[in-house]
């Protein structure tokens, strides 16, 4: 890897961590929406929590989406890695599987800057 | 010419210029570097997107407009153009690197005209909606 500037570096870092704060809120919303609204809705009546978290976990996705394209568009990132990550914003439990791989990433930059 | 279709064209007009007007502001201090652009970008420009997101959902949910196919056709050029400033952020990320070079030349005039069209197609789809 070519010798980077520590700004440069930093704004790296930056961008995966505002990718895993995406991610994380994603995978929350969706858990709340699949596994709170939708059964509050069908099995107890109640519309309002689908009303609310519906919007919600839609602009959580589009932010998640926009931050993997910004993320990945940096460069440094394989098909694989992309495919997984976006994968994972379509599956419950999908986004925090991507920690491990974001923590991965981190440290190889940090390791790269030292 | 119907007023809703000259208000369209008008305010397709004025988002262009304004765009044109930054694009030439930055091209200028692009030449030297892409920080303040950078900063820009951070400040002005994602901030001012996440409203267009924001106000638009709301604006639509609260006029019912969702089971209308303009708000639809205008959605899908919102999120192409959101993908596209995220794509762009990252080559300019990738820019600044050093020894980071673009994976393929850019085709500025290109995505400059896909810009234009999709910024003028909103601006008459929402003003005029036509269907």
């Amino acid at each position: 890897m070519p010798q980077q500037p520590p700004s440069a570096v930093a704004e790296d870092l930056a961008q995966i961590r505002r990718l895993r704060l995406a991610s994380f809120v994603e995978a929350t919303t969706l858990l709340v929406l699949v596994f709170v609204a939708v059964p509050l809705k069908h099995l107890f009546d109640y519309p309002l929590a689908v009303r609310l978290m519906g919007p919600v976990h839609g602009a959580a996705f589009i932010a998640y989406g926009w931050c993997l394209i910004t993320t990945v568009s940096g460069g440094g990132w394989s098909r694989g890695e992309i495919a997984r990550l976006g994968f994972a914003a379509f599956l419950p439990f999908g986004g925090f599987l991507n920690a491990g791989l974001l923590r991965r990433k981190r440290a190889a930059l940090a390791e790269a800057r030292a | 010419m119907p007023y809703l279709w000259l208000k369209a064209v008008h305010v397709a007009a004025v988002l262009l210029f304004i765009g044109g007007l930054f694009a030439q502001t930055f091209a200028l201090a692009a030449a030297e570097a892409t920080a303040p652009l950078a900063r820009w970008d951070r400040l002005a420009t994602v901030p001012a997107m996440l409203l267009v997101w924001v106000t638009g959902a709301t604006i639509a949910v609260e006029a019912g407009w969702f089971a209308s196919p303009w708000l639809w056709a205008k959605l899908a050029f919102v999120l192409a153009l959101t993908g596209l400033h995220g794509i762009q952020s990252g080559k300019l990320r990738r820019l600044r690197r050093a020894g980071g070079e673009p994976s393929a030349a850019t085709p500025a005039l290109r995505v400059a005209a896909f810009i234009a069209t999709a910024v003028a197609s909103i601006a008459v789809l929402v003003v005029a909606k036509p269907f």
